[in-house]
């Protein structure tokens, strides 16, 4: 029996999920972390390295490892991806500027064969603020339709201030993976 | 389509104020979220009550990791070493049970990461990472035909690339799929985006605007040089990008101020968040509530935030930053990770600082106007 079908088989055991939070600096991935566990937001430092978070959501455990997007670190994402079940990619809809940044870093990820089997969240957050993109533009931009036919995949816009968005698309993620994972339970 | 459907609610939160069905559905949306968080909170309350509890301490954490690695090490250590047929028959079977222990204990980490505190979070991945590259050199070594391997599809594409991997450092030696980042170039974007609001490519300017209290948006001050911008008013976002010799003040930022490529200049600034990249010889006058982050700058100097104008106190309040944190002072850089003082900032001597900033309301024009 492969390694990974041993790993499998302990996850399935557990109902759990790893989850991958990334995205650029300052594009509200810890924000989002902490809404989803509905901790207190009103004092965020960035992350330095990562945070992990073991959540309850439904009937899974989620394995959330949030990943630190400063550029000095963003080589390191890689020692995360191993048994990656499910990736989020946060972007920040505001911040037209770095958008190009985003797609580069983003299509450089979809590339990492690891992470090839990995239901794929987007989530345009900050929706709340005025003249942000939407995320039928964000999906433009990110050229999201040319993505790999084999990928699962969603864009939700969303607002880690006013949590709008959040659990639809956690929701999505959480069903995507368990439909493929613990389809033999 | 799935896109469809959320446009039609991002347009109800841009309004300038909620209608009472959408402000509804926010509260409610809060409330499910702190509902959960406090049954978790309740589940970790009786699981401390009972015996099988997690290890709640850092100092029984320590011992059951550093336990767990040195067994783990011992192992690794004996499957290298073994010589006669019957272990090496084995020795698969021992690396996969490995394996799963070296998972086990990146399990324990994000059990306990709740309470750890994050140095240990840090040191104690950077050990498991260590663990997987052992791991996986022994596999490679030991167990020469089959390549173990999380893929099978990549397996030629890393022998071309071995030496790119060597460069950037991956611990794990067997991926390699990620090439160097010169080596793609980014696609020009070919859809038309809108800029957002802001003063870009301007120089020996006075730059002045007022924004709304109710401030929803974001402001953008990017290729300024020899400037001085006076920003009043409540904002969500501002982002800095590319100044010189400018002098600037901003009144209070909900989210994040974003700064990039700055040299010689002065920053009054008041905000949740503030990250300083790429600045060289300015000083920041900051009121924030987290720490800020400097990153690859240096000669950047910190005093408290100084400014003045009619309904500042109000517009501080309304976003979150009555009262100094005292935070200005406990900066971060993020490219110096030793217990000692970073020299690439310090605190600005106080006979250097500028006296209060007084910005009177007849200078700054409305956002309207
Ligand atoms: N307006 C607004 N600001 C947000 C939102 N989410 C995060 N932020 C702000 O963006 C900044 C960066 O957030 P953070 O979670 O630290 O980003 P990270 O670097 O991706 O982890 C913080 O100042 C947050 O307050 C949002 O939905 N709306
Ligand atoms: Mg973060």
């Amino acid at each position: 029996m492969g390694l990974l079908s041993i790993i499998r088989k302990i996850k399935r055991k557990e109902k759990e999920m790893r989850i991958l939070m990334v995205g650029l600096d300052n594009s509200g991935k810890t924000t989002i972390v902490l809404r989803i566990n509905g901790e207190d937001t009103s004092v965020i430092s960035p992350t330095l390295g990562f945070n992990i978070k073991t959540i309850k959501y439904d009937k899974y455990i989620l394995n959330i490892w949030d990943v630190g997007g400063q550029r000095t670190i963003r080589s390191y994402w890689r020692n995360y991806f191993e048994q990656t079940d499910g990736l989020v990619w946060v972007v920040d809809s505001s911040d037209v500027r770095r958008l190009e940044d985003c797609k580069m870093e983003l299509d450089n990820l979809l590339k990492e064969e690891r992470l090839s089997g990995a239901s794929l969240l987007i989530l345009a957050n900050k929706q709340d603020i005025q003249g942000a993109l939407t995320p039928n533009e964000i999906a433009k931009v990110l050229n999201l339709d040319a993505m790999d036919r084999t990928r699962h995949w969603k864009i939700v816009g969303c607002s880690a201030y006013t949590g709008e968005g959040l659990l639809e698309g956690f929701d999505w993620l959480v069903q995507d993976v368990a439909s493929r994972i613990y389809i033999l339970d | 389509m799935e896109e469809d459907q959320s446009k039609s609610r991002t347009k109800d939160i841009r309004d300038e104020s909620l209608d009472p069905i959408t402000e509804k559905k926010q509260a409610a949306m809060l409330e499910r979220l702190s509902n959960l968080h406090q049954s978790r909170l309740q589940e970790s309350i009786s699981r401390k009550t009972d015996n099988s509890s997690p290890l709640e301490s850092t100092k029984s954490f320590l011992d059951r990791f550093s336990e767990a690695k040195r067994s783990i090490q011992d192992e690794l250590d004996r499957c290298r070493l073994v010589s006669d047929p019957e272990s090496k028959g084995r020795l698969k079977s021992d690396l996969e049970q490995l394996s799963m222990s070296i998972a086990e204990l990146e399990k324990l980490v994000s059990e306990n990461s709740y309470f750890l505190p994050s140095y240990e979070i840090r040191s104690s991945l950077t050990s498991i990472s260590e663990l997987k590259e052992r791991l996986e050199n022994a596999n490679s070594m030991l167990l020469p035909k089959k390549k173990f391997a999380f893929k099978n599809k990549a397996a030629k594409k890393d022998q071309n690339n071995a030496t790119s991997t060597a460069e950037t450092g991956a611990s794990d030696s067997v991926s390699v799929d990620i090439k160097a980042p010169e080596t793609i170039l980014p696609e020009k974007l070919n859809i038309q985006i809108r800029d957002s609001p802001g003063f870009r490519n301007r120089v020996d300017a006075v730059l002045v605007k007022h924004f709304k209290s109710s401030g929803k948006g974001d402001f953008t001050l990017s290729d300024l040089k020899s400037c001085e911008v006076r920003l009043t008013g409540r904002l969500r976002a501002v982002f800095i990008h590319r100044l010189k010799s400018c002098r600037v003040f901003v009144g209070p930022v909900l989210g994040s101020i974003l700064i990039e490529e700055v040299e010689d200049c002065l920053f009054m600034l008041a905000s949740h968040q503030i990250r300083i990249h790429h600045a060289r010889n300015t000083d920041f006058y900051l009121r924030v509530r987290s720490r800020p982050i400097v990153e690859d700058s240096s000669s950047v100097r910190f005093a408290p935030y100084h400014l003045s104008y009619e309904g500042l106190d109000k517009d501080l309040q309304d976003s979150g930053l009555d009262g100094d944190t005292g935070n200005w002072g406990n900066v971060d850089d993020f490219r110096w990770l030793r217990a000692v003082q970073s020299p690439n900032w310090s605190i600005l001597p106080e006979d250097e600082r500028v006296s209060i900033v007084k910005i009177s309301s007849a200078e700054t024009c409305s956002e309207d106007s």
